[in-house]
């Protein structure tokens, strides 16, 4: 079966340091699969790559050197609303200021499906309700974006996600600015997503324990480079994690079995 | 029979509008229907000629200052020189408006003649220009005969000024139309004409344009020997009023330290019209006071 | 109610209020027309010389056109300007458009009606490429390798304003005398009554200003979730941006050109739409257009009868309405804008 993403010896490099870093940054030759239906995690340090590669996945960047497919196709070749028909991203935080209503955000996700259309038809409001009843927000619809709670707002744009009905979920960093109780039930709700609908999820995350209980696999980025790809208990081994991120860390079992980070603070 | 219908067409193509073909100040063509009889004067100086002449029956409408003679106040007003109403000058269904290339717009002018209204353009800057404008403004209000004796007039009093002044050295005059910024008359202006006139030398006689934004450093390195100070009348804010005060700091002036700062109202020299020998003896006898004892 | 439905009402109650302001404003007038003179005249059954045909027809039918176009365009200029900067309080005029047009025209004032070139080609042809140029350079300064920066564009617009405000002032200095008062009047803001051909042509491009910004309505939407997430959800953000500015820049120009710089009413009009049918676009500039159009009207109806004969300029009366209108917006901001 084709993976759903495949990233073949895709080669880019920001064209300023200035530009996002304060480094250079480079992609030499990076390859690497998703296959359908599962959940896979990127992780790594700051500046290691992880948001540009969602940026060349969604298009926002162009590789210099090699391809991505998607289901088989060359994302190059196509049309911007194609390719967001099939990947619908789930932004770290709402923009700021953001006049609209949860509704109307979540109506925002249908454009791909009809760019041409004026107003929203039967179809999308359906699709967008939905996609509000899956993250329980159909309560929140009337509000206003900006009145709602970390977590609510979370939610509604993970439905904004879904109504665009993808066949890749994708998630830059889902729980960085979120309480714990609303870390648990984001996670709780993808893997839901996952089990009932075969929703293929990449997520991006710096929460690496989050990444372990979530991802079938996982893929640890080093300075544009894989480091490693596999398995949540292959990937997060302690020397590995040491090298990559550059300090003291200790690897435990969770309940569920899945591997647990810790970090090692210094003492005195 | 082809060469009568043309005729004939002819004949009706030449409009009755065309009756009467004037040329304004401006050399452009003005055709008329017949001799004006309902003019809207947008223009003081042309409306206290109209008057001066005899011929303010013609006169049906005025601009907002258009305000001598007293009569010329009772007549209906159109509005400012700048944006008068148009539809206030149409319903007086004036058959010629008179206005200005000095303070009327061209706009309004373009305005009036689209709705069919013949527009007469005035400009004066010279005295003997302004012999011109009386006798056009006699042209128009069907006062022709009155021309003469008011240009006769006129003529006797400047050149009696002129006369009386002949003989003396011509002081270094400086006039102060506006005190901040400073406004002085320059080459275009006919005030420039009118302090020779009256026996004087305007220090900023050669700087172009009509009215400069001048620098008190450069009137001071010029040391005038008379200072006008125009004062802009009671309406003036205090901005306009003049400030005598502020002149006299200014010791280095052969003006200040003789004392011949004067301050004035002199309005009427700022008009062509009629009253403009009173205002040109003023002046004489401001920068010659020992020629009319 | 669906939106489509929703547009359709407020489209419907705003053209009834439209155009009774506009009948309101025909009757209004200081040539003292009784309204039997002035129906007739409307109605085609006054004489073609007669003064109420003349004034209804030939002066306040193309001045009511003008006022209802310029407030149309510029009441639509703002919200497209809004949304492209994702700043309620950007008003067109910060585009530094009108301030280059005004230089324009500032400079046709001063060769003068009688130099060969500017009676050729009119004050307005002067305008234009006075608010092109200036157009072009905020474009320029704000175009990045990687695009149109909006932040930099209203940053761009601020600066070329401030710099042709500038130039007017020091072209002003050097101006004979007598055609200052000329060129402050025009630089107030004045509607007058324009031509047919003239009119037909601002109406021209008006409307091309206006569709322009009103198909790209739904995306300037999703330009609100940011540029990237709008370009993810398959909007060709530099596109949009490019044409949006175009079409602001052209709404802004033409009514300058045609009627000198009147402000505020792209400021104005969008917020308190805002307030009324929402924040969705696709309702927004339709009827901003519609408001903006009697907003204007309505003033300039007040401009030219509150000191009759005399007239104010219409720029003026925006002005005091857009002061304190701005004081009540920041004092009020419960409600997120």
């Amino acid at each position: 079966m084709t993976p759903l993403v495949e990233f073949r010896d895709v080669a880019f490099a920001y064209a300023r340091p200035a530009q996002r870093r304060a480094r250079a940054f480079a992609f030499p030759g990076l390859s690497f699969a998703v296959e359908r239906g599962e959940v896979f995690g990127v992780i790594g340090p700051n500046s290691a790559g992880k948001t540009s590669l969602l940026r060349l996945l969604t298009r926002v960047l162009l590789p210099q050197r090699g391809e991505i497919r998607l289901d088989g196709r060359r994302v190059s070749a196509l049309r911007s609303w194609e390719l967001a028909r099939e990947v619908a991203v789930v932004p770290q935080e709402a923009p700021r200021p953001f006049p609209f209503t949860v509704e109307q955000l979540v109506l925002m996700g249908r454009y791909p499906h009809a760019p041409r259309r004026f107003f929203e038809d039967t179809e999308d409001a359906a699709a967008a309700r939905a996609a509000m009843a899956a993250t329980e927000t159909l309560a929140l619809a009337p509000l206003p974006l900006e009145q709602l709670s970390g977590g609510e707002r979370q939610r509604a744009l993970l439905a904004r996600a879904l109504a665009q009905e993808p066949r890749l979920l994708v998630l830059d960093e889902p729980t960085a600015h979120l309480d714990l109780r609303y870390q648990t039930e984001t996670a709780a709700l993808l893997r839901r997503l996952n089990s009932e609908r075969g929703m293929t999820i990449l997520l991006v995350s710096h929460d690496l324990n989050l990444a372990a209980e979530l991802c079938d696999r996982l893929l640890l980025l080093r300075a544009g480079e894989i480091a490693r790809v596999g398995a949540a208990v292959d990937v997060l081994e302690q020397g590995l994690l040491e090298r990559v991120f550059g300090c003291r860390v200790t690897v435990d079992k969770s309940a569920s079995g899945r591997p647990v980070v810790q970090l090692a603070y210094e003492r005195g | 029979m082809i060469r009568a219908v043309a005729a004939l067409a002819l004949l009706a193509l030449a409009s009755p509008a065309d009756a009467l073909v004037l040329r304004d100040m401006l050399d452009r063509e003005v055709a008329l229907a017949g001799p004006p009889t309902r003019i809207v004067s947008l223009v003081p100086s042309v409306t206290e000629i109209a008057f001066a002449l005899g011929g303010e029956a013609r006169i049906v409408g005025v601009s907002d200052f258009c305000d001598w003679p007293p009569a010329a106040r009772a007549k209906p007003r159109v509005g400012g020189m700048v944006n008068p109403s148009l539809e206030t000058i149409v319903a007086l269904r004036p058959d010629l408006v008179v206005g200005t290339d000095e303070g009327n717009r061209e706009e309004t002018f373009l305005q009036l003649r689209r709705l069919g209204i013949p527009v007469y353009v005035v400009h004066a800057r010279r005295v003997a220009e302004m012999y011109d404008l009386i006798t056009r403004v006699g042209e128009l209000t069907g006062r022709r005969d009155a021309v003469a004796s008011i240009v006769a007039g006129i003529r006797r009093r400047i050149e009696a000024v002129r006369a009386a002044v002949k003989a003396l050295p011509a002081p270094r005059v400086l006039y102060v139309l506006w005190p901040d910024p400073l406004l002085v008359p320059g080459r275009d202006s006919h005030l420039t004409e009118m302090i020779e006139l009256a026996g004087g030398r305007s220090i900023t006689a050669a700087e172009p344009v009509s009215y400069v934004r001048f620098s008190i450093e450069a009137a001071v390195a010029r040391a005038p020997e008379v200072i006008v100070l125009a004062d802009h009348g009671s309406g003036a804010s205090t901005a306009g009023r003049a400030a005598p005060e502020k002149w006299q700091t200014l010791t280095s002036v052969p003006a200040i330290r003789a004392g011949r700062l004067y301050s004035v109202d002199l309005s009427i020299l700022h008009r062509y019209g009629p009253r403009v020998p009173e205002g040109l003896e003023i002046l004489a006898r401001m920068i010659h006071p020992e020629a009319f004892k | 109610m669906t939106d489509a439905r929703r547009l359709a009402t407020a489209l419907a109650a705003l053209g009834l209020v439209l155009a009774g302001v506009a009948l309101a404003a025909l009757f209004v007038g200081s040539a003292g027309l009784s309204p039997s003179a002035v129906a007739r005249a409307l109605a085609g059954r006054a004489e073609a010389s007669s003064v109420e045909a003349i004034v209804t027809l030939g002066l306040r039918l193309p001045r009511v056109a003008a006022a209802v176009l310029a407030g149309a365009a510029l009441a639509v200029a703002g919200v497209g300007f809004q949304a492209l900067t994702r700043n309620p309080l950007a008003e067109p005029s910060v585009l530094g458009v009108s301030s280059g047009a005004a230089f324009g025209v500032v400079l046709a004032q001063i060769l003068g009606f009688q130099a060969g070139i500017v009676a050729a080609l009119g004050v307005t042809v002067f305008a234009f490429a006075g608010a092109l140029l200036a157009a072009a350079i905020v474009y320029l300064i704000a175009t990045a390798p990687g695009g149109l920066a909006v932040q930099t564009l209203l940053l761009a617009g601020v600066i070329v304003g401030i710099f042709f405000s500038a130039a007017i002032t020091v072209t002003i200095s050097v101006v004979d005398f007598n055609r200052l008062s000329g060129v402050i009047h025009w630089l107030l803001g004045n509607l007058a009554p324009i031509p047919a051909a003239s009119l037909a042509l601002f109406a021209a491009l008006a409307a091309a200003g206006v569709w322009l910004v009103l198909r790209h309505a739904r995306e300037l939407n999703l330009l609100a979730l940011g540029e990237e997430a709008a370009s993810q959800l398959g909007v060709d953000a530099e596109r949009l941006k490019r044409r949006v500015f175009v079409a602001a820049a052209l709404l802004t120009g033409t009514v300058v050109a045609f009627t000198g710089p009147i402000g505020f009413v792209g400021l104005i009009v969008p917020h308190v739409l805002r307030g009324v049918v929402g924040q969705d676009n696709r309702l927004l500039v339709p009827t901003s257009a519609l408001a903006g159009g009697a907003f204007l009207l309505a003033a300039d109806t007040l401009a030219r009868s509150v000191v009759a004969p005399a007239e104010l300029s219409v720029g003026v009366i925006t002005a005091f309405c857009g002061a304190p209108f701005f004081v009540w917006i920041l004092r009020t901001r419960s409600r997120p804008v």
